[in-house]
């Protein structure tokens, strides 16, 4: 059964500008980002902490509004977040009080979807993500890569065209992060899904991306937009690998 | 796709192996022997003290097997339950309600902030002429006396509570289609905010229970009535033997409330 109706989405990022104003002056947090996203692309934005690319996919997601200049999903504004995308955030934000079906369940239930399919969808998403026999556990009882993968077959759960990544990997070990890295591939693949994925994590970004988004710091801009051209699945150990690395690391 | 588990399954622990009642056996024992040492000093004290200052546990427990025999007691009981189930459930309901939108909404909390803070000093006793003038001398405004102790303690628990919802769990479900604020609140904010809201049910009983007795002052028959005009009467042991019905019931109603919560908080 396929878990995806809709494809991936293209995304349009027009001249978005980010400024905070305070008591002690103003921020300019974001300045003149300009940026496509082919349907079904894999892009990764890395940065350094503060380059605003947290804002930046807030923006993307309809949590905040930019100063200027907007988002386009699929030549539509986004204004607030809305079930064409799917977000994951780092921190998980899995609704405790509710199992890993509920959770994975949540979006679903709001739709027109039937009854029987919405089982049906739920248990393939769980399978999908690799936890079945935990449909009935509670969130408190999941370690860190269990609810990243909770999060994440809820996400998917609506068929958005585009899912909103945020550092998702950020709080799992090291062995389990790679982990999700693979699944999150073969779930791309297998999807088409556009996804845009934000880490500060160079080397998870030339694992991952077609192309990767460098913002450098003060206001946050793009500094290069980088197309890995590496076969996947793609190795650290591989010379190509390193050099996007360097490559990457340098722009930084 | 890969399910390797390894390593994050050994963290999960089973949900359902709660204790039933969470009754600990040593706790239990140093309990008994707390209590047994309680009622040894009561009685060591109440020998050096007329009847009418401190009665015996002997006399109290003969005084109690009476009341309760001649159907006195249970009538009381009765009587109180009348007013003070229904001012409960009234009070609690209410505040609950008030309490969420108030926490959810800043434009009705605006709105009723000043109000709020005129009314929430005022202790139940003193609307007492209110419950007269309004309802009468009868079970209504008993009720409304107790009502309104459980209003404030659920008002502000369910307030907190709301207060204290994560803004990310409503982005969460703003993302995955909830549109509503009704939605919202019925499908994240209360349930995120019920250990809260639990809480405030749960500590809004036992006040309940005290309020009995102020509810009964202007003469609305039950146990507090019985304690107040055995108080007259100087009969200490009789006021005794209700103030243990009182604890009793809330022993009782709270047991049985700290049942349901830890039911219905089992994800915690």
């Amino acid at each position: 059964m396929a878990i995806t109706h809709s494809g991936g989405s293209t995304v349009r990022i027009e001249g978005v500008s980010k400024r905070y104003d305070s008591e002690q002056g103003s921020v300019q947090a974001l300045k003149g980002i300009d940026f496509s996203v082919e349907r079904g692309e894999f892009v990764c934005i890395v940065g350094p902490s503060g380059c605003g690319k947290t804002t930046l996919f807030r923006i993307l997601a309809g949590l905040e509004p930019a100063t200027t200049g907007g988002v386009l999903l699929d030549g539509t504004r986004v204004t607030e977040p809305n079930p064409d995308m799917g977000i994951v955030f780092q921190e998980y934000h899995l609704f405790p009080w509710q199992t890993v079906r509920e959770n994975v369940d949540f979006g679903l239930q709001k739709t027109t979807v039937p009854d029987a399919e919405r089982r049906q969808r739920v248990e393939y998403l769980i399978d999908l993500v690799g936890l079945d026999g935990f449909e009935d556990s509670y969130p408190k009882s999941l370690s860190g890569g269990m609810k990243q993968r909770v999060a994440l077959a809820r996400a998917l759960a609506i068929d958005p065209a585009l899912l909103l990544m945020d550092e998702p990997f950020g709080a799992v070990d090291a062995q389990t992060r790679e982990m999700l890295q693979g699944e999150l591939l073969d779930i791309w693949q297998e999807t088409g899904k556009t996804v845009l994925f934000v880490t500060h994590d160079v080397e998870e970004a030339v694992k991952l991306a077609d192309r990767i988004l460098v913002m450098g710091k003060n206001p946050g801009s793009i500094r290069a937009v980088v197309d890995v051209d590496v076969e996947r699945p793609r190795s650290r150990t591989d010379p190509e690998f390193g050099d996007y690395y360097e490559r990457v690391r340098a722009l930084i | 796709m890969a399910t390797d588990l390894q390593g994050e399954r050994s963290r999960t622990t089973e949900t359902s192996d709660l204790p039933a009642l969470g009754v600990d056996p040593r706790r239990a024992a140093l309990g008994i022997s707390g209590l047994t040492g309680f009622i040894g000093l009561w009685w060591v004290a109440s020998l050096f003290q007329p009847e009418f200052v401190l009665p015996s546990p002997v006399t109290v427990a003969n005084t109690f097997v009476a009341e309760a025999a001649s159907g006195e007691m249970l009538t009381a009981l009765w009587q109180s339950s009348l007013h003070w189930i229904p001012g409960t459930i009234i009070g609690t309901l209410l505040g609950i309600i008030a309490g969420v939108a108030l926490g959810w909404s800043p434009l009705l909390d605006d709105i009723s902030s000043p109000v709020v803070r005129t009314l929430r000093p005022v202790p139940p006793l003193a609307l007492i002429g209110f419950a007269i003038a309004w309802f009468g001398i009868n079970n209504a405004g008993a009720a409304f006396i107790i009502a309104i102790g459980a209003f404030w303690i659920n008002f502000y628990a369910s307030y907190g509570g709301v207060e204290g919802v994560s803004e990310d769990l409503l982005d969460v479900a703003r993302s995955l289609g909830v549109k509503s604020d009704l939605e919202l609140v019925k499908s994240v904010v209360v349930p995120a905010a019920s250990p809260e809201i639990m809480t405030g049910i749960r500590t809004g009983i036992g006040r309940c229970w005290m309020l009995v007795v102020a509810s009964e002052i202007f003469g609305v028959p039950g146990i507090g009535r019985r304690i107040l005009r055995a108080s007259n009467n100087l009969q200490v042991d009789v006021v005794i033997s209700y103030i243990l019905v009182l604890s009793l019931m809330f022993l009782l109603v709270d047991s049985a409330f700290r049942a349901v919560q830890r039911r219905v908080l089992v994800w915690r």
